[in-house]
């Protein structure tokens, strides 16, 4: 089966400044999230994607067609820039009716499909502003409003959260979980790695151009078996706890909160350690308030694979 | 709404084109730019008001005010500023402003968005011209309405700025592809270039397109001296069609170039 | 009773102090910036090319004998006089060439400040409106004078080497502050030129048309009213004339128009008004949307 989004060894340079490097990826239908810092290589990424870049190395590949040039690509792909870029002088309608035209779709499914684009960022009562009187957030969703207007089936969304209050935000990280279960393929890019984790656990870790990892989080988290897993139990008598571990050689190593009623533990083997809990607890008579894993989550990930 | 099938023929290059021209056509007319540039060709319109009514009843004189100040102020002055401005932005305008992701995804191809947007933006120059041309014209020529030769001139006039905006923007628009500084290297050859070589004799005046538009005026005009010298000057014409020829081909050839160079390479914001 | 041990910061007992030239950093940023574009340093040192001219004429002027087989009689044409340095300082070449430099370097002081709305980011600095727009005009001024006053003053000074006496200075000694008076008039107007065109747009590339366009303009609209109205007073519509005109009343050299030199200076300076009062209006810490 054709993945939606294929790159082989794709790398691209600026001058003598390396993009990406060497980087082989198969994306397919249901969100992805794209992480890295700034700098990355997550923006060249969907510039390469999207064909407004070109490969100095390797293929990129939506649907098995090479993108570059290849224009009917475009009516199934949708691209929200990070860029705060925009017809300055033109209101909200008229910048996504004039961008609907270009697909060609005759005037009233343009109005239509303006309207129904509008209504889903919730700008319809702006639309007659000129975007230079836009706030941010409004600008942001406007920008928003042009990837998804033509229907596509491919978005690929670069930053698309920044700017957006809490609320808007959500509201868009709902749109992209609507899309996903009607069967699109999303590629969203964000370098706030809670934003990514709230529309998906699939993801590709991108730092200095490279792919450092790519799959589910907590399945990448438990590859890394260099680094221990920690866990924290908030418990009355955290201590009780720990004496029933002394002895057992999956733990690397326990340290107490200075709250007293933390026990923070490193090892190598969660899962037994889980099921070990549940009888240390009992044994000790000990009532649990909580159960983390402190660094299970991207965060934590990211900076063991980059050696922090 | 059905999803849009991805392996759906390409849209044909024709009604590319036309979506690109009817978006910046819409577009070029909103700014306040083209307003300003519009307001600037009103100024013949003023002065030929004021010439009118200075030399009443002195048709010839007024004509040839027409056709040695004014027709020259539209053709190397007017007409270049304009061409500079819009030829240059076909691809600047959307490189430096970040816009160019909006077009480049959309199923438009590239050719057809420089192309849209050379043709945009000449017909909104044309506009401007041709009514700043079509005004003072007759306001000129006011007294003798009644002569068809008159009308034959006109349309004369008219051809040739028309050929002239197809001419230097197709150049300008070629330059913006291939340069970033376009606009730069444009005024020293649309002011500097295009001025200093019709004082050459022989054929070295060929290597300009004011040659070849001022072939094709319907009055030629005069050698000039003292200050405005720098607009006129001494002219061996070519013949008419060559000279056509010759500016249509400018035109196609630059625009062909400048979709060709847009094809192939990356254009890239400055960081 | 809580006692706040580390509060992780600390009160500052010192006193504020203001730069003496708080408009400073923006010179020196504007003038970095315009070296860094590519071509600017060709079209900068091609701006030298009139005083390298002119510089050759002092050297031959000064060895006619040398150059006898050249001038064949028109060794009266090599007379240098302080009109000779008018000529030079008011010639169409070299101010053809002032302009494209400040096309390059003066188009995007004010307008990419508006594109980026940076006027923000300056005005929440402790900056006065008029520290910032003195920090634009210096960019100006440095170009300007470094092309102008720099080789004027220096090419006096050739003028005495070659001729190896005092004797031009002690004829003519009111001649360098003819020099250093018409470079900062030239300079002052092109300042408030500059900004003024760039303040009236976010767009540089268009700024840049308007700086070559305006300076055009005005020559040729003499040039129509001239041949329509057969009057030396449209003169007084050409930037260009205007400079010449009170370049003329400033070396003591014979008016080019027939009208009192008065009547330039006050054109030029109702233009460094009119751009004053859009400065004023446009350069704000505060973004106005309509």
């Amino acid at each position: 089966m054709t993945s939606e989004i294929a790159t082989r060894n794709l790398s691209k340079w600026y001058g003598n400044v390396l993009g990406l490097s060497d980087v082989s990826l198969e994306i397919e239908a249901g969100i992805t999230g794209l992480l890295g810092p700034n700098g990355a290589g997550k923006s060249t990424f969907m510039k390469l994607v999207t064909g407004q870049m070109k490969p100095n190395i390797g293929t990129v590949s939506v649907r098995g067609a090479a993108v570059w040039n290849n224009t009917s690509l475009f009516s199934t792909i949708g691209f929200c820039p990070e860029a705060d870029a925009f017809y300055e002088d033109v209101t909200g309608w008229e910048f996504l009716t004039g961008l609907l035209r270009l697909y060609g779709f005759p005037d009233r499914e343009v109005r239509e499909r303006a309207e129904r684009a509008l209504d889903i960022v919730d700008l319809a009562a702006d639309k007659d502003r000129k975007i230079k009187g836009y706030s941010r957030g409004m600008r942001q969703r406007i920008k928003f409003a042009q990837a998804i207007a033509h229907d596509p089936e491919i978005i690929i969304l670069d930053e698309p959260l920044s700017g957006l209050d809490p609320l808007g935000k959500r509201k868009l990280i709902k749109l992209v979980k609507d899309y996903r279960a009607e069967g699109k393929t999303i590629l969203v890019s964000s370098h706030v790695l809670p934003e990514i984790e709230a529309m998906t656990s699939r993801i590709v870790l991108v730092h200095q151009g490279k792919i450092l990892a790519q799959g589910d989080i907590h399945y990448i988290r438990d590859l890394i078996e260099a680094h221990p897993h920690m866990i924290s139990v908030t418990c009355a008598d955290p201590r009780a706890v720990a004496a029933r571990f002394v002895a057992d050689r999956s733990i690397l190593k326990m340290s107490f909160g200075t709250d007293g009623r933390t026990l923070v533990v490193e090892t190598h083997n969660r899962d037994a350690f889980f099921s070990r809990l549940q009888e240390a607890v009992l044994e000790a008579g000990v009532e649990v308030d909580e159960i983390r894993s402190p660094d299970d989550n991207l965060q934590a990930v990211f900076d063991y694979l980059v050696g922090k | 709404m059905k999803p849009v099938d991805s392996n759906a023929p390409r849209p044909s290059p024709w009604l590319s084109v036309r979506r690109v021209f009817g978006f910046f056509f819409f577009l070029g007319r909103r700014t306040g730019r083209a307003r300003v540039f519009f307001l600037l060709g009103l100024i013949p319109v003023a002065l030929a008001v004021m010439v009118r009514i200075l030399l009443a009843g002195r048709a010839a004189e007024a004509m040839s005010v027409f056709n040695d100040i004014l027709m020259v102020f539209y053709l190397q002055f007017y007409v270049v500023i304009l061409a500079l401005f819009y030829g240059t932005s076909v691809l600047a305008e959307d490189i430096e402003g970040r816009t160019m992701a909006y077009l480049v995804t959309r199923p438009v191809s590239k050719p057809s968005v420089v192309v849209g947007k050379y043709a945009a933006y000449s017909a909104l120059m044309a506009i401007m011209t041709e009514v700043s041309l079509t005004l003072s014209f007759f306001i000129m020529n006011s007294g003798r309405l009644g002569e068809a030769s008159l009308y034959r001139v006109f349309f004369g006039y008219a051809g040739v700025l028309a050929l002239a905006i197809l001419a230097y923007t197709g150049l300008f628009t070629f330059l913006g592809s291939l340069l970033k500084r376009a606009l730069l290297v444009g005024l020293v050859f649309g002011f500097g270039w295009e001025n200093v070589i019709q004082y050459f004799p022989g054929s070295t005046q060929k290597f300009s397109v004011v040659h070849y538009l001022k072939s094709l005026l319907p009055r030629r005009p005069v050698t000039g001296r003292g200050t405005l010298s720098v607009l006129l000057f001494r002219l061996e014409p070519t013949a008419t069609l060559p000279a056509i020829l010759v500016l249509v081909l400018v035109g196609a050839v630059c625009v062909g170039l400048a979709c060709w160079l847009f094809r192939t390479k990356e254009y890239l914001p400055e960081e | 009773m809580t006692v706040i041990r580390e509060k992780g910061y600390y009160h500052w007992d010192g006193s504020l102090v203001e730069r003496r030239f708080p408009w400073w950093p923006i010179t020196r940023t504007g003038i970095l910036l315009a070296f860094r574009k590519k071509r600017f340093k060709l079209f900068f040192a091609a701006a030298y090319l009139p005083s390298l001219v002119f510089l050759a004429a002092l050297y031959i002027s000064e060895r006619l004998e040398d150059f006898k087989f050249m001038l064949r009689g028109s060794e009266r044409v090599i007379q240098i006089t302080p009109g000779s340095f008018k000529m030079y300082m008011t010639n169409d070449g070299l101010l053809f060439l002032l302009v494209l430099v400040l096309v390059f370097a003066g188009s995007g002081l004010v307008a990419d400040d508006l594109k980026h709305n940076s006027l923000q980011l300056y005005f929440a600095r402790p900056l006065r409106k008029r520290d910032y727009l003195l920090g634009k005009m210096a960019v100006v001024f440095f170009f300007m004078l470094i092309l102008t006053l720099v080789p004027g003053l220096l090419l006096f000074v050739f003028k005495l080497i070659f001729s190896g006496s005092f004797k031009f200075f002690t004829a003519y000694p009111w001649l360098p502050l003819s020099i250093i008076g018409y470079t900062a008039l030239l300079t002052v107007f092109f300042a408030f030129y500059t900004l003024l065109l760039s303040a009236l747009s976010k767009n540089s590339r268009y700024v840049m048309i308007l700086i070559f366009m305006v300076y055009l303009f005005s020559d040729i609209l003499y040039g129509i009213l001239h041949g329509i109205f057969r009057s030396p007073y449209m003169a007084l519509f050409s930037i260009k004339s205007n400079l010449a005109q009170a370049g003329s009343f400033l070396f003591g050299q014979k008016l080019p128009f027939g009208f009192p030199a008065f009547w330039s200076f006050a054109v030029l300076a109702a233009l460094c008004a009119v751009s004053a009062l859009v400065l004023r209006r446009k350069i704000r810490g505060v973004e106005v949307i309509k």
